[in-house]
């Protein structure tokens, strides 16, 4: 269980970096990382489901400007890791638990989106440093207060990781022996209807004339191509 | 990697090219860590001095360049894909400044802060609004299918055009100084933004019928109950617009659902123990 904890935190970290502070290549995305942490701790189907359920959830909110949107990719990460812990702890491969870990880590992940925003307020000290380096002349003091950035965002991810996990693990086994027959009657609706909730808040919030027409017509035409083939 | 080699292996005849390829390179790495130290006061600030640095190293002596770096300290902030283009530019406005062939009526400092907003403006719209649902649309219709090769999928569709803004507009910016402009102005990047968010909206229609098809047939019901589907998602857009949160709206759905699915199978319950009296 440590070292699937650990795989977890190391790619919390690559991923949490990727989201702001390097690269930017999106192995953030919960499509990549879930996958990815999955792949990792030997159950990639998980990762992928999780995957899929979380990408368009927050995909609307857009980080623009000094916008900080919230944690997708530790939600991911953190409710892959802990429905393969706790699938092998609980003995169970369903898509139950996969969910109650997800549910529960949604809203434990607004936690990443204070720690992201204080990792750019901490990172406000820097320029302080960067100031003073060059008053005494030394750029190369300057260029590396630069690099000291990637510890504050470094801090944030796994922080954000931390939280959701030992939330997680403190939660859920005590809700899931209450919640795992009630959430069998409903779960692969309530699985089908988080990328279906993400899809509807991007076509509400995109700024595009004629978006519910469009978006009426596509589905529509290839819903019925579908039946008739 | 071929474009990359390509791109920065060029030279073109007639422009003069003070900072070399290798110092190029050098910047262009930079330009992946450039919101390393991001913050609220000076968004990228500190990053583009960082980036910047092993060009001003190469046209200033110390005091000169001391006094430069204080230029760049200060704030910054545009989309990441076109910092790189940014980022030539300013290059070559400083390279011009240094050898003295420079317009002394253009700042290196205004041009920076002219081009930052609406490239950031125009980098928003085009990556994060239209490319990246566009890219997952497309990437999730493998994954709901099952397959583990759709986030190596999603990875490629989207990368596609930001290596190549990164690599092509990073050297166009350089070779072309301040008319790098007219470079965004001729591609008409803000009606591709536009272009790609529709082409997003219809792989997302076409994506949500697709999931609610399968889920229709697996469970035995009539396909056309599906197209009622339209309706809630039409109404949680509506309700996302004026403003409610994606956390609110995913708590209200799935209430919704584990409820009625309590409900039915009480209902189910009922019926089969009622039949099984009979």
């Amino acid at each position: 269980m440590a070292i699937n904890l650990a795989f977890g935190a190391l790619i919390s970290l690559i991923c949490g970096l990727d989201r702001v502070a390097i690269l930017q290549i999106m192995i953030s995305r919960p499509i990549v990382a879930a996958p990815l942490t999955g792949l990792l701790l030997g159950e990639p189907l998980v990762g992928l489901q999780i995957g899929v359920m979380v990408e368009l959830l927050w995909l609307a909110r857009l980080p623009v400007g000094a916008a900080v949107p919230p944690d997708d990719t530790q939600v991911a990460i953190a409710s892959s890791v802990l429905a393969i812990v706790l699938g092998q702890r609980f003995n169970t491969s369903g898509i139950e638990l996969l969910l109650l870990c997800l549910l529960i880590a949604i809203p434990l992940g607004k936690v990443g989106q204070y720690f992201d925003h204080y990792a750019r307020q901490y990172n406000v000290r820097l320029i302080r440093y960067v100031d003073s380096a060059l008053d005494r002349s030394s750029l190369l003091v300057a260029e590396l207060q630069h690099l000291r950035g990637l510890t504050s965002f470094s801090l944030a991810a796994i922080g954000t990781y931390a939280v959701i996990l030992s939330g997680g693990l403190l939660i859920i086994p005590f809700l899931w022996p209450f919640l795992q027959q009630p959430l069998s009657y409903s779960s692969a609706w309530i699985q089908l209807s988080l990328p279906l909730v993400g899809i509807a808040v991007i076509l509400g919030t995109i700024n595009v004339s004629r978006a519910i027409t469009l978006f009426c017509a596509s589905f529509c035409m290839s819903f019925l191509l579908m039946w008739l083939v | 990697m071929c474009l990359f080699l390509y791109v920065f292996s060029i030279d073109v005849a007639g422009v003069e090219m003070i900072i070399s390829r290798k110092t190029r390179l050098h910047i262009w790495f930079r330009l992946l860590l450039l919101q390393a130290s991001w913050n609220f006061e000076r968004l990228q600030g500190i990053g583009f001095f960082y980036v910047l640095l092993p060009g001003l190293r190469k046209l200033y002596s110390k005091e000169k360049l001391l006094e430069v770096s204080r230029k760049y300290t200060g704030y910054f902030n545009t989309h990441v894909y076109l910092a790189p283009m940014v980022a030539g530019a300013v290059l070559k406005l400083e390279e011009d400044q240094a050898s003295g062939v420079a317009d002394p009526t253009v700042e290196v400092d205004d041009f920076k802060e002219m081009v930052a907003a609406p490239y950031a403006a125009i980098g928003d719209a085009l990556f994060w609004g239209g490319l990246r649902p566009l890219a997952a649309g497309v990437a999730l219709f493998f994954a709901v299918k099952g397959i583990l090769w759709a986030p190596l999928i999603f990875i490629l569709i989207y990368n596609l055009v930001p290596t190549w803004f990164r690599t092509v507009f990073f050297v166009r910016g350089y070779r072309q100084g301040m008319e790098s402009v007219e470079l965004i102005q001729k591609h008409r990047l803000p009606d591709w933004a536009i272009h790609t968010k529709e082409t997003a909206i219809v792989v997302l229609g076409g994506l949500s019928a697709f999931m609610v098809f399968t889920q229709l047939t697996q469970h035995q019901l009539p396909s056309w109950l599906g197209l009622l589907t339209l309706i809630p998602m039409v109404m949680l857009g509506l309700v996302a617009r004026k403003g409610l949160s994606t956390l609110f709206l995913v708590f209200i759905t799935v209430s919704c659902i584990f409820l009625i699915g309590l409900f039915w199978a009480d209902v189910v319950y009922l019926f089969t123990s009622w039949g099984a009296r009979e």
